[in-house]
């Protein structure tokens, strides 16, 4: 197993997803939070000026799908075959064409505006993407093949990070993507992570 | 024998022309399914996710351009050696593939002083974005490592857009000039590009 240093600021956000995987891959790390001048002076040594950053025996790692695939890869939760692994990036890039329409909630500077927007968000968008989720999960309550991969745990580490934002059971009437959250959580290494992680609001 | 894989996308290059590269420079041959706007308002129901491209292998339907690009570069063998290479070449992909959404969005503003606005918009992050990859890139003529791997062909495809937008950008970056370069040199693609349809995007 190779040594592995993550570096995000102190939240959950682009990282979560990376901490959840390592939590159920049992994967020891070094969880690195920065913020204001620590993260000043760090910025201009990074690949891209941006966090996550995965350090992985000298090699640096941005962009955050790419360091959860990494480590998906390293603890066997990529998906088997490659159109397995490919079925879970299919789902892991759907999650972020919807993660793209939530960024209003970080550039809508008018408060009437963004609230109107969430109510859209609700009623227009989130249904038929999670209608097409939930026929895309399998009744066992998995993205792909039948066990645990990155694209269960991306599809959690969103809900959690959204429920932050816009809170609500947003999930309530589908009963695989219940299934999908019931899986990931109850992962006993993320089940330990989720008890034992810093507290943070977003 | 039928093709091993069927590429369905419209006319056009879009998002499916970094899986039609690809194949293109492996010698993979394909099928090249290209749907009318026409056609397309029925086929949509029966996508997994509700859009193009789709990528049909072994009874499988793939969608997500990315997902589907990445699968067929490692089946072609144009992925990258290790895990630790393969996700260097994603992390060019996922950074280049940020210009993608904004190029498109100007290209379609029918506005003209939007379309300015917006014109102002992509230039400064094209430069923002190309000399971030500069200063990664390696310097072998090649994005990463000494060979060529799908994340050349992506930044050909996107930066072939840029040229069309504002000639000679390329130029200001030299190992990004060299990638750009070898990609256009390749015999499979210089083949690939001299006989492909000329579409508007």
């Amino acid at each position: 197993m190779p040594t592995y240093k993550l570096t995000y600021f102190k939240s959950r956000g682009r990282a979560e997803l990376a901490r959840l995987l390592f939590a159920a891959g049992g994967v020891k790390y070094e969880d690195v939070r920065v913020e204001g001048e620590e993260w000043q002076q760090l910025k201009p040594k990074t690949p891209m000026g941006q966090l996550p950053l995965l350090e992985v025996d000298g090699v640096m790692i941005c962009q955050s799908k790419a360091i959860a695939r990494l480590i998906a890869k390293d603890i066997g939760m990529a998906g088997k075959t490659p159109l397995e692994q490919a079925q879970a990036d299919m789902i892991c890039d759907s999650l972020d064409d919807l993660g793209n329409k939530l960024m209003f909630l970080f550039t809508e500077k008018d408060e009437n505006k963004k609230e109107e927007k969430k109510k859209e968000f609700l009623e227009k968008t989130l249904p038929p993407t999670l209608d097409l989720f939930e026929k895309l999960a399998s009744a066992e309550g998995y993205f792909v093949g039948n066990s645990l991969t990155w694209a269960d745990v991306n599809f959690f580490a969103f809900f959690d990070l959204m429920n932050g934002y816009i809170p609500g059971d947003h999930l309530k009437v589908y009963v695989n993507l219940n299934k999908v959250m019931g899986n990931v959580s109850s992962n006993p290494g993320i089940e330990k992570w989720l008890k034992e992680r810093p507290e943070s609001t977003s | 024998m039928a093709p091993k894989y069927k590429l369905t996308y419209f006319d056009a290059r879009g998002r499916g022309e970094p899986t039609r590269l690809i194949f293109a420079a492996a010698g993979v041959e394909f099928e090249d399914n290209r749907l009318t706007f026409e056609e397309w308002p029925a086929i949509k129901p029966t996508t997994p996710m509700g859009g193009l491209p789709l990528l049909e292998v072994d009874g499988v339907t793939l969608c997500q351009s990315l997902a589907i690009a990445r699968f067929a570069a490692r089946d072609v063998g144009l992925a990258g050696k290790s895990n630790l290479e393969q996700a260097q070449a994603d992390m060019f992909v996922d950074e280049i593939s940020e210009l993608l959404p904004k190029m498109a969005g100007l290209f379609f503003e029918k506005d003209e002083a939007v379309k300015a606005e917006k014109q102002k918009e992509v230039e400064e992050l094209i430069v923002k974005t190309y000399t971030i990859l500069e200063k990664l890139s390696g310097s072998a003529g090649y994005l990463v490592g000494n060979r060529l791997l799908w994340c050349d062909l992506i930044f050909f495809n996107i930066a072939s857009n840029v040229e069309n937008l504002k000639p000679g950008t390329v130029q200001n970056y030299p190992k990004l000039a060299k990638s750009y370069e070898n990609v256009k040199l390749n015999s499979r693609i210089a083949a690939y590009l001299a006989k492909r349809k000329e579409t508007p995007f």
